[in-house]
């Protein structure tokens, strides 16, 4: 008896009532019951909370990015005061404009008249 | 019975709507994947609606930050700073209610009031005037004054309106990068710079040390793509990103203390004067062949102003006059065929036989010394031609060649690797030729028939006061990213022995004397160290060929080259004049404004230069 049904065939018979099966599955609301998925739930629910969480962590990057963006931007401008600030200072460097501000201030100092003395070291 | 008939009622109501609501969700789940398989397998895009849709991603390209170039000591000499240009957009708020136009355009009028004051090339009226004429002409793109710093921009986006938001003000700013000098026009020509502009008519575009290391300098552009996002514009991370390489710093060997004291020296001595058509200074340190000040003035004619347009240092050679003898008393001595400097020759009427040459010194000096002769070291000392065309005559008429062959050993027939561009190839006649007229031979023994530029004459003196070890010239110290070295130029010899020390020495006795008592006496009086150096006079050609244009006036091209102090040198320096056309006074020769140059240039550095300065030792 064993031995006629696992010698049993199939029939294309077998693949209509297969479809015919599943449909009336389908409209009855059981497909995924009888096909068990049920023991694939949390496997589902994992895959679907990875592609919320990835969609999400984009979204972050974004806003991320965003900042990186302004941040640039600020640093951009802070880097341009520095060098104006830079080349301000640097030009007031210059022995003549040095001794013109002396002048102003009503400082008597000059120019060296004779090379300064180093102390040995 | 009815109770369980009435639940049974109930459930079969929530089940149809159930089955009902899950019917819904099943066909609408039917057409989905329907439409699914509709787009992957029939679908086509069609191109100008994705091209609307899909966020642009653009392009963009990352300038690096240029190198600065800094001095020896360490100060900046270029930098990049941004400049920006204010425009306006005089169209906006356009057709608003009478009472916000009235009050937009008593905002405008205060605004031109502190326009008026940044640029006062137009008055406020004047402003006023073009904002209100530019509104009514509907103009979007209106200029206003001239490119700013970044001080002057802070100040001008607080005027009244510009304080407003962009929409409501029109304010358009527009932001350039430029090169800044800190230090003005020192140095200028020297450090150069690089012209973007490829429709100005001057063709050459990378001028001084930041156009010869332009490919240090300006470093490697970056790539990056953007895209849109409802954050704004943010870097595209699955775009290709290249990160931009910034420029390497450059330090030279100017130091800018010195080069001011140069360039102070040299104004004042020639400032005001409009015989002058150029005059230069250029110091360098003898040990290393550094170059430590480098100054070129040009004569505007337009301004009557001296700039620094040309590097006549680096690329004008000119007919040295006297400054050569020094190279062909070096030639003798070092060939043996004078021992020593006392040796003479006939002092009567200063004509070189076989020849034209006439020297009006020597029966001056036979007069005046009551003799007739005159030693090696007194021609030197009143730089006679008429004793350095003998001794070129004399020794090498039948050996021409070793003269030639000489000059050429002490780099004078060579345009060396140089730091910067434009250095010529000096003229000396031809080193195969040794037919010269023997006229020609003693003009070329007191610096005719050869040209030369002030760096090839101050790296040959260079040699004499290194004791004969001659040093490259040279301007870029290292090449240098955040502080950290990355290419260590430096000092390198061009010949390790031009001639010997003894042959040195001698020199140095000779050029000690011309400063001491000859030509440069009394320009170099009271300079503080002990000045060896020669002085230079020569007349310039015009183009034809000629000593005299058509007037019959003459260029005057005058020299002081020397090293102090002369017992221990330190620096070599030599200082030219170009004048034209010549001036009816001594002051244009060599020992004149080119050998006061010095005196004051050494003065200066004399007086700060670590050097010189005495050492206090411990008490013990």
């Amino acid at each position: 008896m064993r031995r006629r049904e696992s010698a049993k065939t199939w029939k294309l018979a077998d693949v209509g009532a297969f479809f015919k099966n599943s449909f009336s599955a389908i409209l009855k609301g059981e497909f995924l019951l009888r096909l068990n998925v049920g023991r694939y739930f949390i496997h589902i629910v994992y895959t679907f909370v990875l592609l919320a969480v990835t969609i999400w962590i984009s979204l972050m990057i974004d806003t991320t990015m965003a900042k990186v963006e302004k941040n640039k931007k600020e640093l951009e401008e802070l880097s341009i005061q520095n060098s104006q600030k830079t080349f301000d200072v640097v030009k007031l460097t210059k022995r003549s404009s040095v001794e013109e501000m002396l002048g102003t201030m009503g400082s008597k100092v000059k120019e060296a008249e004779k090379p300064a003395t180093r102390l040995e070291k | 019975m009815d109770l369980r008939k009435d639940n049974g009622k109930k459930r079969d109501r929530i089940g149809v709507v159930l089955y009902l609501a899950y019917l819904v969700m099943l066909l609408a789940s039917v057409l989905v994947i329907g439409k699914i398989a509709g787009i992957q397998l029939f679908w086509r895009q069609n191109d100008s609606i994705v091209k609307v849709l899909t966020p642009p991603v653009t392009r963009n390209v990352i300038d690096p930050a240029r190198g600065n170039i800094i001095d020896s000591e360490g100060r900046l000499l270029a930098m990049t700073c941004p400049i920006y240009q204010f425009y306006m957009d005089c169209t906006v708020r356009k057709g608003q209610p009478e009472k916000d136009e009235l009050e937009w355009l008593s905002q405008a009028r205060a605004l031109s009031a502190e326009l008026a004051k940044v640029f006062p090339e137009k008055t406020a009226d004047q402003y006023y005037k073009l904002i209100r004429d530019s509104r009514a002409a509907g103009k979007k793109y209106v200029k206003i004054g001239r490119p700013v710093d970044r001080n002057l921009y802070n100040r001008i986006i607080r005027f009244p309106l510009f304080e407003k938001q962009k929409y409501y003000s029109g304010m358009i700013v527009e932001r350039e990068y430029i090169r800044k000098y800190p230090y003005g026009t020192l140095a200028r020509r020297t450090i150069g710079f690089v012209r973007n502009n490829k429709s100005s008519e001057v063709t050459n575009n990378h001028v001084g040390i930041e156009g010869k290391f332009d490919h240090e300098l300006h470093g490697k552009n970056g790539i990056e793509y953007f895209r849109k996002t409802d954050q704004g514009r943010i870097r595209d991370n699955d775009s290709l990103y290249v990160k931009a390489e910034d420029g390497n710093d450059l330090r030279i060997t100017i130091n800018i203390d010195y080069q001011e004291i140069a360039d102070r020296a040299l104004r004042e001595q020639i400032e005001g004067r409009v015989d002058i058509m150029g005059a230069t200074v250029c110091l360098m340190e003898v040990s290393t062949g550094a170059i430590r000040a480098m100054v070129n003035l040009t004569h505007n004619e337009k301004t009557g102003a001296f700039e620094e347009t040309q590097n006549m240092v680096v690329g004008r050679k000119i007919e040295p006059g006297s400054v050569f003898k020094t190279v062909t008393l070096m030639s003798v001595l070092n060939d043996g065929y004078v021992k020593s400097l006392e040796e003479t020759f006939p002092a009567t009427n200063g004509h070189v036989s076989g020849t034209d040459i006439n020297d009006q010194h020597i029966p001056d000096f036979a007069r005046q010394h009551n003799t007739d002769k005159i030693s090696m070291l007194d021609g030197f000392k009143i730089s006679s031609n008429y004793v350095f065309a003998k001794l070129a005559i004399d020794n090498y008429a039948k050996k021409q060649r070793q003269f030639i062959d000489n000059i050429y050993s002490y780099k004078l027939g060579e345009a060396f690797d140089f730091d910067l561009d434009g250095l010529p190839v000096p003229t000396v006649p031809n080193k195969k030729e040794n037919g010269m007229k023997l006229n020609d031979l003693g003009r070329l023994g007191f610096g005719y028939m050869s040209e030369e530029t002030p760096l090839h004459i101050l790296t040959y003196y260079n040699a004499i006061a290194n004791k004969g070890k001659m040093m490259k010239p040279y301007l870029v110290e290292d090449i240098e990213k955040g502080g950290v070295v990355l290419k260590k130029r430096g000092p390198a010899v061009l010949n390790a022995a031009i001639c010997s020390r003894a042959v040195a020495d001698t020199l140095n006795r000779a050029l000690l004397a011309v400063a001491e008592e000859g030509t440069a006496k009394w320009s170099l009086m009271g300079v503080k160290c002990s000045v060896a150096g020669k002085t230079g006079t020569s007349f310039g050609t015009f183009p034809g060929g000629g000593y005299s244009d058509a007037n019959g006036q003459r260029k005057y091209q005058s020299t002081f080259v020397g090293y102090f102090p002369a017992e221990d040198p330190q620096y070599t320096i030599i200082s030219t004049l170009y004048s034209y056309p010549k001036p009816h006074s001594s002051e244009v020769q060599g020992g004149g404004i080119p050998a006061k140059t010095v005196k004051s240039v050494i003065n200066a550095l004399y007086n700060i230069d670590p050097y010189f300065q005495p050492v206090l030792a411990k008490s013990k």
